[in-house]
C-alpha cells in the first residue's frame, strides 16, 4: 500500500519534471539582429579600397546555463548580380564587445561569431567589411547572410 | 522512483544534439556604378632638338608613358582609351603636322598609332571590368622642313565605357 503510494508520487514527480525541462530548453536563446538588411555604399577602389557597411547590431539572450552557446555566420551564396559574382571571401567582420565576439572572413559555411558558456543578454555591434576592386562589374549585388544561435 | 526521473529528467536535458533560435537572415546589397579612371605617368611630352640628318626620329624626353586604365562597366562590355590632339603641333605660324607623332605600344589591348588631330585615335580596348597596365612610347618624325621654335599641343586621353 505505501509502496504504491510512493510509486504514483515517483511518476507524478517524474512527468513535472520533464516537464519543467522541457520548458526551460523551449526558452533557452533568443537572437535578433537588426537592420534586416544593408548596403556596402558604392566607392572607388582607388579611393576606397574596403568598404565598411554601417554596423548590425546583435541582440542575444541565452538562459537555462547551457555549457556552451555560440552565434554563426554564414553567407548563403556569393554576392550575386545576374551571372556576376563577388566571392564571399572579399567579405570580412569585425565585432564588439571581443570577447564573446570576435573577427573573421565570410564563407558559405558556418563561421564562429561569438562563443560563451552560461547565462548571458547583451548587445553587439557587427561591421562588415568588403574589399573593393576594379574586377567587379558594374550591377546591384545582394546575397543573404544568416545568423544563427546555438546552444546544446 | 525518484532516481529514475532524476535519471530520465538528465536524459532530457543532456541531448548533444545542437538546438538554436531560428536563424536570422539578414540580406546584403552593394551596388558597383560604372566608373572609369586613367592615370598617366607623366603630364607633359618633351621631344629634345635634334639634326634630322643623324636623328631622323626623336624619342620623348619622359620616356616610354605607362597608363594605367581602370574600368568597372556592365558584363560584356568593352572600355575603349583613345587619343586625340587639340591641333597641330604649333609655334607661332609655324606648322608641324599631328601625324608627325607616332607611338609604339606594350601592355595586353594596347596598340600603335599616329596621332591625329581631327579623329580620336584609338590608344587601347579591354574587355570590363578590370585594370590594364601598359606603356606608349611616342616619336616625333624630325625633318629640315621645320622652322625653328617651340611647338606645343595639347593631347587628350578620353576613356569610356558603354
Amino acid at each position: 500500500m505505501n509502496a504504491m503510494s510512493g510509486n504514483r508520487i515517483g511518476l507524478l514527480s517524474c512527468f513535472l519534471l520533464l516537464g519543467c525541462a522541457s520548458v526551460a530548453s523551449a526558452q533557452r536563446s533568443a537572437l535578433e539582429v537588426t537592420p534586416a538588411a544593408f548596403s556596402f555604399p558604392s566607392a572607388d577602389p582607388d579611393t576606397t579600397p574596403v568598404i565598411d557597411a554601417p554596423p548590425l547590431q546583435v541582440h542575444y539572450r541565452v538562459t537555462g546555463n547551457p555549457a556552451q552557446w555560440m552565434i554563426t555566420v554564414r553567407a548563403q551564396d556569393a554576392l550575386t548580380s545576374g551571372m556576376s559574382t563577388i566571392d564571399v571571401s572579399n567579405e570580412s567582420w569585425t565585432a564588439t564587445p571581443a570577447p564573446p565576439f570576435n573577427s573573421g572572413t565570410l564563407s558559405t559555411m558556418d563561421q564562429t561569431l561569438a562563443q560563451g558558456t552560461g547565462n548571458a543578454h547583451a548587445f553587439a555591434s557587427v561591421t562588415f567589411s568588403l574589399r573593393n576592386s576594379w574586377n567587379y562589374s558594374a550591377g546591384t549585388y545582394s546575397q543573404t547572410l544568416i545568423f544563427t544561435l546555438v546552444t546544446p | 522512483v525518484v532516481g529514475t526521473a532524476v535519471a530520465l529528467l538528465a536524459a532530457t536535458v543532456g541531448v548533444p544534439a545542437a538546438q538554436g533560435v531560428a536563424p536570422m537572415p539578414v540580406t546584403a546589397t552593394f551596388v558597383v556604378e560604372q566608373r572609369v579612371a586613367l592615370t598617366l605617368s607623366s603630364a607633359t611630352l618633351t621631344f629634345p632638338d635634334a639634326n634630322p640628318e643623324t636623328q631622323p626620329q626623336l624619342g620623348a624626353l619622359e620616356g616610354p608613358l605607362t597608363i594605367r586604365a581602370r574600368a568597372a562597366g556592365q558584363p560584356g562590355t568593352t572600355a575603349v582609351l583613345t587619343l586625340q590632339a587639340s591641333d597641330d603641333l604649333r609655334s607661332g605660324l609655324d606648322v608641324i603636322p599631328a601625324g608627325a607623332i607616332t607611338w609604339t605600344a606594350s601592355g595586353p589591348g594596347f596598340v600603335p598609332g599616329t596621332l591625329s588631330s581631327t579623329t580620336a585615335q584609338t590608344v587601347g580596348t579591354w574587355a570590363t571590368p578590370g585594370q590594364h597596365v601598359g606603356a606608349q612610347t611616342f616619336l616625333l618624325a624630325n625633318s629640315w622642313q621645320y622652322a625653328v621654335g617651340s611647338y606645343s599641343v595639347r593631347l587628350t586621353y578620353t576613356l569610356v565605357t558603354p
